[in-house]
């Protein structure tokens, strides 16, 4: 009996806990999102109001009206897209490499230069890059962005890969190779389509940190290939503190994620866990 | 017996295999070099350089003086301080809320899934557009979060405007956004550890905190390093956060982090040899996280 109320209290508790943490989780998206629909007198009174105003889509328009915001737009959705494409396919064909063979020339090193990558602050690099780039008259172009992009997160999706590929299991490819099929038919008939789910994980995880990239493109890029974090992070130099606009960009940006993660949560909690802690 | 059959023809696969490999890690190869190598070796020349942006003073090679004068420099100093600051904050914060919200999901009451969502959230949002909603949350005169301290009597520093509540506003905003981390890679290890050990202690008697601090958080102490490793590192790179929230580590140079100093120092002050150096520095500094980061990696394994 006691125990029984003792386990009640302890479930009870535990509750509480979790919904404590998930209203501290989800108060400044609700925040961000009620902000960049209120009036600016609503915006700028104290004590702050939570729900009673009058919705509005003035601040959107502002942002739409915004010189150059649809052009920001166009830029972050295709550096996004061209950039996850080129990391997932060359991530994969490593990840395979890495996976099945244990031993082949460089192994070792291309194993330390993956983890540098990951683990040298990307503004070391920044500086002579910077120099590089200028020189090479490479600045503000959106294909430079998509390499440097595709290779910042070239590691992560490296190793997510890896454990996509550990999946497989090798005899399929063996028994095919027994049966006399050749490498690429192997690659391509049986490795590929196993490996497809694998690789439409990989692209939502890489989609989204390049979705949310800020130091690459506020360092490497002008006016023509802004992104949205960088077009959301002028709002604080250009305009004194704007807050209703500057809401609705940062809405724009996570809204967009918020979604995704209801949708694909199985498949990110998953690919999150094994992905992140090799080395 | 099928193996010891086909162990020459497994042999000749492998060296195909190698073969193969090497062809499909070049463009790995080639993203390495050309992106990470090559700049390195380029900031490597440039910190023994005299280069800024925008003078026409040619550039000469001066040997190690940015090195010395970055040693010398005090903000040098501070920019080291207030990294390492945020870093023992971030684990000594972070680490625990992580497994203790990964313990309650592990326990698998009716609505995990539903928790579990909502947790990883903040993880996954842009930190430009997270660093700007905490800096209204903030904010002195308006901010929600000086409000709520009205509410229990407590007056609400000016955050952003001093230094430990700087400070402790990054740290805030870093565990809000690391804490999901943590809890995922904790939860991921919790599933993975078995059973009978526990079951069998709670046969014997033992209370659930006994239980929970003999038995679950050693055998979870591997992975429990390789977060903090990882944490550790990402300290070391935060940019986007305090570029946001306390305007390239103001008040002052009270959040300067070692990245943000060679950021303001190489495209504010346009000292790209001095940035160069500072650079190298921190290259060297994340020599030694690196080898503990495998020893716990390997460990964890």
């Amino acid at each position: 009996m006691k125990t029984r109320i003792g386990t009640q209290l302890a479930k009870i508790s535990s509750y509480l806990c979790l919904l404590l943490a998930s209203f501290i989780a989800l108060f400044p998206v609700y925040w961000t999102v009620s902000t960049s629909i209120k009036q600016r007198d609503d915006t700028f009174v104290f004590p702050p109001k939570f729900f009673s105003f009058v919705p509005t889509l003035k601040n959107y328009e502002a942002i739409f009206n915004t010189r150059g915001f649809w052009q920001t737009c166009l830029n972050t959705v295709v550096i996004t897209l061209a950039s996850t494409l080129l990391c997932v396919v060359i991530s994969t064909l490593a990840a395979y490499a890495l996976a099945r063979s244990p031993r082949f020339r460089g192994r070792g090193s291309l194993e330390v230069g993956l983890v540098l990558i990951r683990a040298v602050p990307a503004i070391v690099i920044m500086v002579p890059l910077f120099q590089i780039i200028s020189m090479l008259g490479l600045y503000d172009n959106h294909l430079m962005l998509i390499v440097m992009y595709a290779a910042v997160n070239l590691p992560f999706a490296v190793w997510l890969m890896i454990s996509f590929v550990d999946q497989i299991p090798v005899a399929l490819e063996q028994s095919a190779a027994v049966d006399g099929a050749r490498r690429w038919q192997i690659l391509v008939y049986i490795v590929l389509p196993l490996i497809l789910p694998g690789m439409a994980a990989t692209t939502i995880f890489v989609a989204l940190l390049a979705w949310n990239e800020f130091l690459i493109p506020v360092m490497l890029a002008g006016n023509s290939a802004k992104t949205l974090p960088v077009f959301i992070a002028g709002f604080i130099s250009t305009r004194n503190l704007d807050w209703g606009p500057m809401a609705a960009a940062s809405a724009l940006a996570i809204v967009p994620i918020t979604i995704l993660t209801v949708v694909a949560q199985r498949a990110l909690v998953s690919g999150l866990s094994s992905g992140a802690i090799k080395g | 017996m099928s193996a010891l059959r086909s162990s020459s023809r497994d042999k000749s696969i492998e060296v195909a295999n190698a073969r193969l490999a090497g062809i499909l890690v070049l463009p790995t190869w080639l993203i390495i070099i050309t992106v990470f190598a090559l700049p390195i070796l380029g900031a490597l020349y440039l910190s023994f350089r005299n280069e800024t942006l925008g003078t026409f003073v040619p550039a000469r090679f001066i040997g190690f003086e940015n090195y010395l004068q970055a040693l010398v420099d005090p903000r040098f100093w501070e920019s080291i301080w207030v990294t390492l600051i945020l870093m023992v904050l971030a684990i000594i914060v972070q680490i625990p809320l992580g497994i203790g919200l990964a313990v309650l999901l592990h326990r698998n009451l009716a609505g995990t899934q539903f928790f579990r969502t909502v947790l990883i959230i903040p993880m996954l949002l842009t930190p430009v557009a997270v660093g700007l909603m905490w800096r209204f949350l903030f904010d002195a005169d308006l901010g929600v979060i000086n409000w709520a301290l009205d509410q229990i009597n407590v007056h609400g520093p000016n955050w952003l405007g001093w230094r430990w509540p700087a400070i402790m506003a990054v740290t805030i905003v870093d565990s809000w956004q690391s804490i999901p981390f943590v809890m995922l890679i904790a939860l991921a290890g919790l599933t993975g550890l078995p059973k009978g050990p526990r079951e069998a202690a709670a046969i014997d008697g033992a209370r659930a905190s006994q239980i929970f601090f003999h038995i679950t958080l050693p055998s979870l102490l591997p992975i429990v390093l390789v977060i903090a490793m990882i944490r550790i590192i990402d300290c070391l790179k935060m940019f986007d956060l305090i570029f946001i929230l306390t305007g390239k580590g103001g008040p002052g140079t009270a959040t300067q982090t070692l990245g943000m100093l060679t950021y303001n120092t190489g495209f504010i002050f346009f000292q790209t040899s001095r940035a160069a150096a500072l650079g190298v520095l921190m290259v060297i500094l994340v020599a030694p996280i690196y080898v503990m980061w495998r020893r716990a990696t390997e460990y964890a394994r």
